[in-house]
Parts: C-alpha cells; sequence; structure tokens
C-alpha cells in the first residue's frame, strides 16, 4: 500500500520530493512538503484513495509555521505527512475543510492558538478561548491577537429566524455529561441545525506541556480523558519510550495491558449507565457502577488511587504488581463474564431501549472517514479499525482477540459494540495473566532526565473512545516543543451536528450519548 | 412503528425480564457501605497527600535532607517551601519547614520518587476538609512532630 | 356516637369534614409515597435510600417538606406571573376533587355522586391545563416544550382511558363508583375485562406522567420539563400532585378492575389501601426498571395500538352483554 501510494504520489507531483520516513522511528511513512497552491488537490488526491484526515495542527518554527496534515487510511497501514510551510508575519493558508469535515474544526483550533487565518473557511469564530487573551498562546515569540480576531472571541450568537427555535443544550445539561454546549435550531421537536459550542472546560493542556519536562506533564495526561485514563498514560508514556528508544520488560507490557484493558471495561461500564440515564433509565447507571466499584477496588489497590491514574512510567511501571492483583483481576473477570445476561436483560433486550436506538444516529461510512470518526463508533459502522491491531503498541500483537463491528451504525450497534468490546477486553485481560511472569517492572536504569531524538513523532494508541494521536516535536531538550493531541471524542463530536439534523430532541439526547463524548478529552 | 401480536408479545415478555431483574434486586442485599457508620479500609497503595515519612533508622527523625529536588520536580508548584538546617553533630541538614500547598496538588508522586533519601511517602488521609484555603497548606514537619507524639 | 354520625349526615358537615380529611390525606400519601419511591429505587439499585433521618428514614420526607418550605420562592425574570403563580395552585384542586368520590370503604366517601367517574375523570382534564399554564408561564423553552409534550399526550391517553372505563360501566349500567365496586361482589372486572385493565393501567401510567411515558419532565432531554423554573413551595406543589395523582389512578383502577374496598376477613380500608399502593408499587417498579419512550412512540402506542384495542373491546363488550 505504502508503495503504491508512494508511486501515485510521484506521478500526480511530479515537481516535488517525496520523502520515505522510517515508520519505526516517525510514526509515519511518508511526508512531503507542499506548496500552497498544491494543497487542495493533494487533499483531492488523499479523498479519492479513501484516506482520512487524521489530524491537522500547526507548529512554530520561529522562521516559519508548518502545517501539518497526517493522511491516514482504515484499510491498512498507510500515514502520509503532509507539510506546509507558512509565512509567521502574515499567516495564511488555504482551507481544507471542503475536501474534509473535520478540518473545518481543526483549522479553528489553529486558528486561535496560532492567528494562522484560512482562506474560504466559512467561520473562523474561536473555538476554546475566551475574552481577554490577547496574544496567540501557542506562538513561541508573543504575538498580539489581530484586531480581526479580536472581534471573533465570543462572537459566537445563534443565529434568530423567524418560525424556529433555538435551544441552549448546555453547558448546564443532564444529558451532556460535564459542560457541553449544542445550540439547536429547531422547528417544534424536530432539529434543524446543531452546532456545538465548546471550550467551557480548556486548560490549554498543549501549553502546558511545552512548559513541563516530560516526566512532569505525565499526571496531566490522566485529566485529559478522566475516564480512559490508562489508556492515556499508556499512549503518553509509549509515545515517550518511541521517540527517546527505551526498550520495556515484558512484564511491565503485560501488567500495562491488564491495566488498561480493565481501566476501559471501566469506561465503558460507565458509559452503559450514563447512556441508559440519558434516555431515562436509571437503575442501570446504579448495576453499571457495582461492577465498576469492584473493579476500581482492583485497580486502586495497585495504583493507588481511582479514577485520574498516573501508573506507568517511562520504562516501566511506578511499582509491582503482587499476586492480590491477579486474585483480584481473575475474581473481577470472572463476576464481569457472569454480568452480561443481566445486562441483556435489563437493557440490551429491552423493547423500549431498541425502539429508542435502532435506526437512530446512523453513521455513514462516508461520513465517518470524512470527520475522521474513530473507536466504538467507527467500529458500529462496519469498519473494522483498531489501533491495537492496526499498529500495535505495548504487547497487543501478540493477544488473540476480534474486533466487534456493526452493522447499521445506528446507536444500537454502538450499545453492542461497546459489550462486545467489554468481552473483548475480558478476554485480553486472561491471556496477558496468563503470560505474566515473574521479572523485572521496570527498565534497570529508569531515566532519570530524557534524551529525545531531534525530530517528530505521531503515535496512536486505541483508548475506550477511539484513535488517540500524539504529535511530538522535539528538539533535544528535555522538554517537548510541540506536543499536540488528536483526541478522539472531538472527532466523534464533529459528526454529531450532520447526525442530529432532523431528528427529535429525545434522539438527539440519545445520539449525543451513543457517540460517549468526555468533554475535558475534547476542551483538553 | 408498527405493532404485530408476536412482536407485542416478545416486547412484553422483554419488559418483564428487565422487571425481573429488578425485583430480584430489590429483595437482595444492598452493596453499599455506609459511610461514615462503617469505614472501609484503605489500601495501603492509597494516594493521599504526601508526608514524611520516618528514618528506618532512626524513627524518631525523618529522612528529609531538605535538599529540596521534590521541589524542583512538582509539576504544579505545589511545593512551597523546604527549608533546614545543619545541625551540630549531624553530617546533613535536617529540614523545618516543608510547606505543602495541597488544593493544587494532584497527587502524581513525582516528588516521592525523586527523593534521594526516600523520605517521601503518601498518607492515608482521605478526607481533608476545611473551610479556607490556608486549611490546607500543610506543614509536614509539624504533621511529622505530631504524629510522632500521638504514636 | 350515633350524635356525631347524625352530626357528619348533615351535608355540609360531611363535606367539611370529608375535605379536611381528604386534604390530610393527600399530605401523608404524599409524604409517605416520597419516602416509599426513594426506598424501592433504593433496594431496586442494591442501595439503601434514605435512612438517617428517623427509623429507615421514616422522617425524610417531612425534613424534605420543612427545606422546600422554608426556600425562596424564585420568580424568574420575564415571566407570566399571575399564570406563573396559578399553575402549581391549579394542579391541586383536581386533586383534591377527586378524593371526593372515592369510595375507601362502604360508608367511607365523601358523596357518592351518580356520575363519579365522570367527575374524576373531567377533573383530571384539568391537570394538563395548569401544566400548560406552567409551561408557558415560565417562560422558558424546555418548559413550553414539556407542557406541549404534555397536552399531544394527555389527549391521545385520556381517550384509551376513557373507553376502557367505559367497558366497564357498561357491565354495571351506572356511573356511581360505589354501584362498581357492588357489582364486582362476586368476581372482579380484572377477570371479565382484562383487556380494559391492561389498557387502563397502561394509559394511567402515562396520564401520571410516570416512566416510561413521563416526557413532560424528562430531565434527560428537558432539564426539569414544565416546572423547571419552580422553586421552593410552589415546586412542592407539583410534586405533591404527582404522587397524590399516582394513588388516584390506582385508587380508581381497584375500584374498577380489582374489586374495590372488597376482600375477606380484612375491613374494607385495609383492603382498599393495600390494593391502591401494591398498584402504586407496581408504577415505581416500572420507573425504576425502563427507560423512556420517544415522543413518537408514545403517541404510536396510543393511536395505534390502545385506542383501537380499546375499541374492539368495547364492541366485544357490547356484543357479549347483548347477548
Amino acid at each position: 500500500m505504502v508503495d503504491k501510494v508512494q508511486a501515485e504520489l510521484k506521478s500526480a507531483f511530479s515537481d516535488l520530493t517525496i520523502h520515505e520516513e522510517s515508520y519505526p522511528e516517525c510514526g509515519y511513512h511518508l511526508s512531503l512538503d507542499l506548496a500552497a497552491g498544491d494543497l487542495e488537490k493533494a487533499a483531492r488526491f488523499f479523498d479519492d484513495r479513501r484516506f482520512y484526515l487524521a489530524v491537522e495542527l500547526c507548529v512554530d518554527y520561529r522562521e516559519y509555521l508548518e502545517i501539518v496534515y497526517i493522511f491516514s487510511i482504515h484499510s491498512s497501514l498507510c500515514k502520509v505527512k503532509v507539510t506546509l510551510k507558512i509565512d509567521p508575519v502574515n499567516p495564511v493558508a488555504p482551507t481544507l475543510s471542503k475536501v474534509f469535515d473535520c478540518a473545518w474544526w481543526y483549522e479553528r483550533e489553529i486558528h486561535e492558538f496560532y492567528g494562522v487565518r484560512f482562506d474560504g473557511h466559512s467561520d473562523m469564530t474561536y473555538l476554546f478561548l475566551h475574552d481577554g487573551i490577547d496574544v496567540y498562546p501557542l506562538r513561541k515569540e508573543k504575538v498580539l491577537v489581530a484586531e480581526a480576531d479580536r472581534l471573533e472571541l465570543n462572537s459566537f450568537s445563534p443565529e434568530q429566524r423567524e418560525d424556529s427555535l433555538s435551544i441552549n443544550m448546555g453547558p448546564q445539561h443532564p444529558s451532556t455529561h460535564g459542560v457541553l454546549r449544542v445550540v439547536l435550531r429547531m422547528d417544534g421537536e424536530y432539529i434543524e441545525d446543531a452546532y456545538p459550542v465548546l471550550g467551557y472546560l480548556h486548560r490549554m493542556q498543549e501549553k502546558m506541556a511545552e512548559n513541563r519536562t516530560y516526566q512532569q506533564f505525565l499526571p496531566n495526561t490522566g485529566r485529559m480523558d478522566y475516564l480512559g485514563a490508562m489508556s492515556y498514560n499508556l499512549g503518553y508514556v509509549t509515545a515517550v519510550e518511541r521517540l527517546v528508544g527505551i526498550d520495556v520488560p515484558a512484564r511491565a507490557h503485560y501488567v500495562r495491558m491488564i491495566a488498561t484493558e480493565l481501566n476501559r471495561i471501566a469506561s465503558h461500564l460507565l458509559w452503559v449507565g450514563a447512556y441508559l440515564a440519558d434516555l431515562g433509565g436509571l437503575s442501570p447507571f446504579l448495576y453499571a457502577f457495582d461492577d465498576r466499584e469492584n473493579l476500581l477496588d482492583v485497580l486502586e489497590a495497585v495504583t493507588g488511587s481511582r479514577l485520574t491514574y498516573c501508573y506507568f512510567r517511562f520504562g516501566g511501571l511506578y511499582n509491582d504488581v503482587d499476586d492480590a492483583f491477579v486474585a483480584g483481576t481473575k475474581a473481577f473477570v470472572a463476576r464481569m463474564r457472569g454480568r452480561f445476561a443481566l445486562y441483556e436483560k435489563l437493557v440490551g433486550g429491552n423493547v423500549i431501549f431498541i425502539n429508542r436506538t435502532r435506526g437512530i444516529g446512523v453513521i455513514e461510512r462516508e461520513l465517518a472517514r470524512k470527520c475522521a470518526v474513530c473507536g466504538p463508533v467507527l467500529r458500529g459502522a462496519g469498519i473494522g479499525m483498531d489501533f491495537r491491531k492496526a499498529e500495535p503498541y505495548a504487547a497487543y500483537a501478540e493477544m488473540n482477540f476480534e474486533i466487534p463491528t456493526g452493522r447499521n451504525g445506528d446507536a444500537l450497534d454502538m450499545y453492542h459494540i461497546r459489550i462486545r468490546e467489554m468481552e473483548t477486553s475480558l478476554d485480553i485481560i486472561d491471556q496477558s495473566l496468563a503470560r505474566l511472569s515473574d521479572g523485572p517492572f521496570m527498565v534497570e536504569k529508569p531515566p532519570k532526565k530524557l534524551k529525545p531524538r531531534k525530530g517528530d513523532l505521531y503515535h496512536t494508541v486505541e483508548t475506550p473512545r477511539g484513535e488517540l494521536g500524539i504529535y511530538i516535536v522535539s528538539d533535544e531538550s528535555d522538554k517537548p516543543y510541540r506536543m499536540k493531541w488528536r483526541v478522539p471524542s472531538f472527532s466523534n463530536l464533529m459528526a454529531f451536528p450532520e447526525l442530529a439534523k432532523g431528528n427529535l430532541l429525545s434522539d438527539a439526547v440519545a445520539i449525543l450519548g451513543s457517540l460517549d463524548l468526555v468533554i475535558p478529552e475534547i476542551d483538553r | 412503528m408498527t405493532v404485530t401480536p408476536s412482536s407485542f408479545i416478545k416486547g412484553a415478555a422483554s419488559l418483564a425480564a428487565g422487571m425481573g431483574v429488578t425485583i430480584k434486586s430489590f429483595f437482595q442485599p444492598v452493596v453499599t457501605s455506609q459511610y461514615p457508620h462503617e469505614v472501609l479500609t484503605i489500601t495501603p497503595r492509597f494516594r493521599g497527600h504526601v508526608m514524611l515519612l520516618a528514618n528506618p533508622e532512626n524513627p524518631s527523625t525523618n529522612a528529609c535532607i531538605s535538599c529540596g529536588i521534590c521541589l524542583r520536580n512538582c509539576p504544579s508548584g505545589s511545593i512551597k517551601l523546604v527549608e533546614g538546617e545543619k545541625r551540630e553533630g549531624e553530617k546533613r541538614k535536617t529540614v523545618t519547614t516543608y510547606i505543602l500547598d495541597f488544593t493544587t496538588c494532584s497527587q502524581c508522586g513525582i516528588c516521592v520518587e525523586s527523593c534521594t533519601t526516600n523520605a517521601l511517602g503518601f498518607s492515608g488521609d482521605f478526607n481533608c476538609a476545611g473551610f479556607k484555603r490556608e486549611d490546607f497548606l500543610f506543614d509536614l514537619v509539624k504533621e511529622f512532630e505530631k504524629r510522632k507524639k500521638v504514636s | 356516637m350515633e350524635q356525631i354520625l347524625k352530626i357528619l349526615d348533615i351535608e355540609g358537615v360531611r363535606l367539611a369534614v370529608g375535605l379536611l380529611a381528604v386534604f390530610l390525606f393527600v399530605v401523608v400519601n404524599a409524604l409517605i409515597l416520597t419516602w416509599a419511591e426513594r426506598k424501592v429505587a433504593g433496594h431496586m439499585q442494591l442501595r439503601i435510600g434514605p435512612k438517617e433521618v428517623g427509623p429507615y428514614g421514616l422522617i425524610q420526607p417531612l425534613a424534605d417538606a420543612m427545606k422546600l418550605l422554608g426556600k425562596e420562592i424564585i420568580t424568574p425574570r420575564n415571566v407570566d406571573k399571575p399564570i406563573f403563580y396559578l399553575g402549581p395552585i391549579m394542579i391541586f384542586i383536581p386533586v383534591l376533587v377527586a378524593f371526593v368520590v372515592i369510595p375507601f370503604d362502604s360508608y367511607l366517601q365523601v358523596r357518592d355522586i351518580n356520575v363519579g367517574i365522570l367527575v374524576i375523570l373531567a377533573f383530571s382534564s384539568f391537570t394538563v391545563l395548569s401544566i400548560l399554564m406552567a409551561g408557558w408561564g415560565s417562560n422558558n423553552k424546555y418548559s413550553l416544550i414539556g407542557s406541549i409534550r404534555s397536552i399531544a399526550q394527555s389527549v391521545a391517553y385520556e381517550i384509551p382511558l376513557l373507553l376502557s372505563l367505559l367497558a366497564v360501566i357498561m357491565m354495571t349500567n351506572s356511573l356511581s363508583l360505589k354501584d362498581v365496586v357492588v357489582a364486582q361482589k362476586g368476581i372482579w372486572f380484572i377477570f371479565l375485562q382484562p383487556v380494559a385493565f391492561i389498557i387502563y393501567f397502561i394509559a394511567a401510567v402515562a396520564e401520571t406522567n410516570r416512566t416510561p411515558f413521563d416526557l413532560p419532565e424528562a430531565e434527560s432531554e428537558l432539564v426539569a420539563g414544565y416546572h423547571t423554573e419552580y422553586s421552593g413551595m410552589m415546586f412542592a406543589l407539583f410534586f405533591l400532585a404527582e404522587y397524590t395523582n399516582m394513588f388516584i389512578v390506582s385508587a380508581i383502577t381497584v375500584t374498577f378492575f380489582l374489586g374495590g374496598y372488597q376482600g375477606p376477613f380484612l375491613p374494607g380500608i385495609v383492603w382498599f389501601l393495600l390494593k391502591s399502593y401494591f398498584l402504586v408499587f407496581v408504577m415505581m417498579w416500572f420507573r425504576w426498571t425502563f427507560p423512556r419512550v420517544r415522543f413518537d412512540q408514545l403517541l404510536n402506542i396510543s393511536w395505534k395500538a390502545l385506542i383501537p384495542l380499546s375499541f374492539i373491546n368495547l364492541l366485544v363488550t357490547g356484543g357479549l352483554l347483548k347477548l
């Protein structure tokens, strides 16, 4: 696949050099630097070959700003980094939002953090920042916010129309789980248009990363997606290990996988509970929490915390697991396997639940690709893409598990996929436990100060919500030069306006719930 | 939505199955524990706020030499002040003040890990409560002395 | 004793005492039911529910009531004040009236009106008016949507409600509740009219806005629906009305289908309350098991299933009676 794309790229862009990169080091296979004029052509090139735009980001190299596009494809492993250098004094770039829907969001983000204006973008309203921010936060030198951009701050106001009703769903709304705000334009109970307004939980984690050493940023990872803290921890740790070049002992790998999969189950359990609460059934929430509490006890005994874990270290683990952990995990696995029947009776088979979710929020494959939807939502659309299989990290390559996929892409499929994913997680835990042997849980000489190589890395892991991409640019110091987090909930949210259109208000709640959004992760 | 007799019966059965689950748990013993009447034991690895540990060789003192590595490594700047003095007859400094601002601490444990003399550890204190921010400016040395007196 | 009974026989006195008793019952019933609801919810969810205030948490609803009484009644800006304040008061009147005609026992009935059931149904239709007032007066979009849903729901479900009761009335030839109970001396109507019973009970759950039909106040969609903007005692009135309505529909179900106050060994009032509270328990059981149906599905259930079914039931009943 890589060779084929390379050959086709060569014929399409004959005057450009296409660099072959070392995938194990960089996380992408090919890279090419484009001129602004070629960008749309390149985007169409990738669009025609059914690539999706995994992430669009910007890096400030002082002499120039570089916009980075990572193109990836669902059907095989082929990642292409496309870069575009622009002038830092008058930063203007062409937009890709007409080709890929997700670019519309990422470009808004780049605009407010770097001051890059995108030609042809329909809406440059700020996404995350609020009033009183007078510099572009991610620029390396102090650049004052342009007068035109100052007007964009807090400029959002719902468009009023004669015969439609605007409703603010959120930021304080029972079913937006946190502080997501969606402005719905409604015709009676039918939604004409949904417009997510973000930034109520924005903490500028990416800027924080630039001010901290790699070690010091470690606890922050668990605070982005507080439900999948282990996955974030693991993603960050494996990314930095890949950048620095640390080999982790086998025992640490297995413990990491067990802990991460337990965390995945906890996250999905919470989703089951919260989703049913969204649909009006409050009891399943407590049943799910009963299971979840049992699981958290196991994790707490070894990690010391119940939610925002910070357990993995560069080169291994914080501390070793004991026999009690193994026994506790085994007991939980046995208990959980017996509980699925109860969930099927109480939730999965319930005729009201089925009628509420069947045919609701159907994700078409095309929409999934254009919005770079990921995780269970993508698998619900029938695309069996899981980074534990596609780009194995830790020791997932040794594990034997299936990737559940849906047929219709509706909310009911998402429910079944998450339930089945819990089962596959149990399988992985079983296999990891069987392979868990004595040995060191940490590399012999844990690095006191990290010395990463110069360059960049795009590393992806599968969190409970999907594709987590970490793009790190290193300048050989012990602090990252730039760290971009491509978060799964954000790209899943991008699909929401399209899914909500024409549906009832109740369905909007059902769709929003089925996407399993974690707002702190979106806002970072 | 069309309702056929068979789908109606199937639906009713599924509703009954759900009701069976809830009525069963209605008669089951509860799984919650009644805090504060019963307090569960905290796991030894639980991460409460940081505390100074006793020196294994000499339990009446702690091992902190007020080198300040924890202060420099803290990602949130929660460790405000570490001061010590050199006492007569001792090779290393002894800590006299150790101020931790618990309001910004995220219990990441980097201080515990970076400590060269293993003088820091997590306490099992899970219910810190107070009426003002100053209540959470812990002086770990004073707390250490207090614990010593109690034991 | 006899004198007391004599005084009680005077129409005005009987009505006054009755209304007072009804009012007391309404309050006590709501207190007990809030406690019961939280206990039932608790145990169905593997937890205990209120337990700190009083033995088994029995005083908890009283404490809650005190708290609500002590709370400020917040009037949001731009509300339609007369309508906003009248809403919660209006919702309470039909509730009180309904109790007047319910026979708790052979002698325990404030007034036996020969069109008793009509009185109840007519007044319970008032509820939706006050919900509309609350929703419109609040000047809140969620409240408005909640109240609009409530109207559609009420219109849809009152028809099967009435039609299913009509089947029973055809068999008794009387609209008086007492006559209906007396007619069930031999066999309860639930056995003669099982379809009507099921239709009535489903419609009743919908009429009282309980899960799975609690769309007007669907908290995960509409925050709190029509009573989003109410606080303190105003909110408490809605709350009181909901629990009283639950009891009323259960009481009517008992009266029409489960033999009313009749039963062996125990006094009639005990039987009546036992049966009614069991039905209330079933409604709570529904609430703590099911998710909520969607609005169009809710209307579909009524228009496409319950109403045709109740018409067929009515036809069959009529045909059988004629034979």
